[in-house]
């Protein structure tokens, strides 16, 4: 589905991406991880064509992303769904509207079906009753969660999901986890979530990829993971299985 | 050394205000390219129209209001003097129509609309909700930048010929009470040596400072990077740079229309 080759990115200096290669096949769900500031939520940006890269390429099916018109990268756009780490909810628009947006800009679909299919997202994430609110009046696991529902209401090819449990209570963050699990699961697409619950990813994913310092130090399935000697991956895995709260 | 320092300083400020004129630049050439064909959202369009031209509607006239009466008391002095009551209209609309009108209200369009609009766009560009218009294939400057523009354009337009006629009425009236100039002595001598070219000069400059608000708003906002305290420096950048824009740009354009 996506293969990014060799892809390296700096901003002024600071090389967040240094020569990533990762194939992420139809249909997988891949979860990425890695320590804060590693270049996770770069790499989605750029799976997904909204970065342009200082040398490597994005494949998307074979077509290479990064070189096409606009378009072309439009047409990719379409067959992407992605949850942004900061939410990126439209302010003036209520949680219905929010939800329903992509539909009304990407489908043929009527007022009455986006509203339905809308709705049904919205209950699915369990907000059912607040899509009359503006975002503003959410808190920040509920506005998450319309982020989530936002970015997976076309049932996108790719959908790309950075960080959608962050800051959530475990039990949340584990119950949002299984939510993309099961919206994976009834549209088979292909997914990527980026998550700092370690446990809760591995749980849910078919694929690890594990991001150190702009660098993919591991990728596999999770068992396989566990079984890695890799300093780097057994420092991570280390200090992702101590107990709650007691990593001070 | 210090010197040196000062010129160094002078030389990096000139090359931060050149690129950022050529970023505003190259965003105005992206404008031009999206209306012809026009592809922009007229829904936003709607909106933009209503916030930034009706809602400014209050702002404008008390302005005007004010302005009225000031030229008035300014002029006085020397109206009394020179015994050119007969002239008063006439210089009053003058220097309304032409210059003080559409200046001032810009800068204040500027205060209000310039600086909303720059905190619009960069709180936008820094939560990511750009990137996640761009994501539903929404080309952000179609969708984002041109109907700011043109809302902008027009909004200022109608604003200064409802501000213009808001000023002549006040200082027609003060000219009344306070310099026996009656109303039809102040209107004869303002419609009779007013030619086509002073009216459409107003026009024309208001719709320029309309654009080059809108351009450098829109520019600051999408550029804005570094969170809260971006969108601060940009609205702040925003402003000053369209008080700047406007005083060249109507120095250039005084300079040419005579
Ligand atoms: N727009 C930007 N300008 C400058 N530097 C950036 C920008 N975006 C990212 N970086 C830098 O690139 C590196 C990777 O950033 P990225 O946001 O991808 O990390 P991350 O793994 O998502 O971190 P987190 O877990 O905190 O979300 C960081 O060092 C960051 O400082
Ligand atoms: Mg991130």
């Amino acid at each position: 589905m996506v293969r990014i080759e060799n892809a390296s990115l700096s901003f002024d200096g600071v090389e967040a991406l240094r020569g990533v290669s990762l194939h992420v096949p139809r249909g997988v769900l891949l979860g990425l991880m890695g320590p804060l500031g590693c270049g996770k939520t770069t790499l989605c940006r750029v799976a997904c064509g909204l970065e342009s890269l200082d040398t490597g390429q994005v494949l998307f099916d074979g077509v290479d992303i990064t070189t096409v018109g606009p378009a072309e990268r439009r047409r990719a756009y379409r067959r992407c769904g992605m949850q942004f780490q900061n939410d990126a909810l439209f302010e003036h628009k209520s949680v219905l509207e929010n939800v329903g947006y992509p539909l009304e800009r990407l489908t043929e679909q009527s007022a009455a079906e986006i509203r339905g299919r809308a709705m049904e997202r919205i209950a699915m994430v369990g907000l059912f009753g607040t899509e009359n609110r503006l975002p503003n009046e959410l808190s920040g696991g509920q506005r998450r969660r319309v982020a989530v529902a936002r970015a997976c209401v076309t049932d996108p090819e790719l959908l790309l999901c950075d960080d959608p449990t962050a800051g959530l209570d475990p039990v949340t963050s584990r119950r949002i986890l299984d939510m993309i699990a099961g919206i994976r699961y009834q549209a088979r697409n292909t997914v990527v979530v980026i998550s700092s619950d370690v446990l809760g990813l591995m749980s849910v994913s078919e694929q690890i990829g594990l991001l150190w310092d702009g660098k993919l130090v591991a990728h596999g399935g999770p068992a396989a993971l566990w079984q890695d000697s890799q300093p780097k991956v057994r420092r991570f895995l280390d200090d992702a299985q101590l107990p709650l709260g007691g990593g001070f | 050394m210090a010197l040196s320092e000062g010129i160094a300083k002078l030389g990096s400020v000139f090359l931060a205000a050149s690129a950022q004129t050529g970023g505003a630049a190259v965003l105005l050439c992206s404008v031009a390219k999206r209306l012809v064909p026009p592809r922009f959202d007229r829904e936003e369009l709607r909106r933009c129209l209503l916030s930034m031209g009706y809602q400014s509607l209050g702002i404008i006239l008390a302005t005007a209001f004010v302005v009225g009466i000031i030229l008035v008391l300014q002029a006085y002095v020397f109206i009394d003097r020179y015994g050119l009551r007969s002239q008063l209209g006439w210089g009053a609309g003058f220097v309304t129509i032409r210059e003080l009108g559409p200046v001032l209200f810009a800068l204040m369009f500027s205060g209000r609309v310039g600086a909303y609009t720059a905190a619009e766009l960069g709180t936008m560009q820094v939560t990511d909700q750009v990137d996640g218009l761009r994501c539903l294939a929404i080309d952000p400057i179609s969708y984002l930048v041109v109907p700011r523009v043109l809302a902008m354009i027009v909004s200022l337009v109608c604003l200064t010929i409802i501000g213009n006629t808001m000023a002549l009425l006040s200082a027609s009236l003060v000219g009344d009470v306070l310099l026996e100039v009656e109303q039809h002595t102040f209107w004869g001598a303002l419609l009779e040596r007013l030619t086509p070219w002073d009216y459409l000069t107003s026009v024309l400059k208001a719709g320029l400072f309309g654009g080059i608000i809108a351009v450098t708003s829109c520019y600051y906002g999408l550029s804005t990077s570094g969170g809260a305290p971006g969108v601060g420096r940009s609205v702040n950048a925003s402003v000053v740079a369209s008080a700047v824009a406007i005083f060249v740009v109507d120095f250039f354009s005084t300079f040419v229309a005579g």
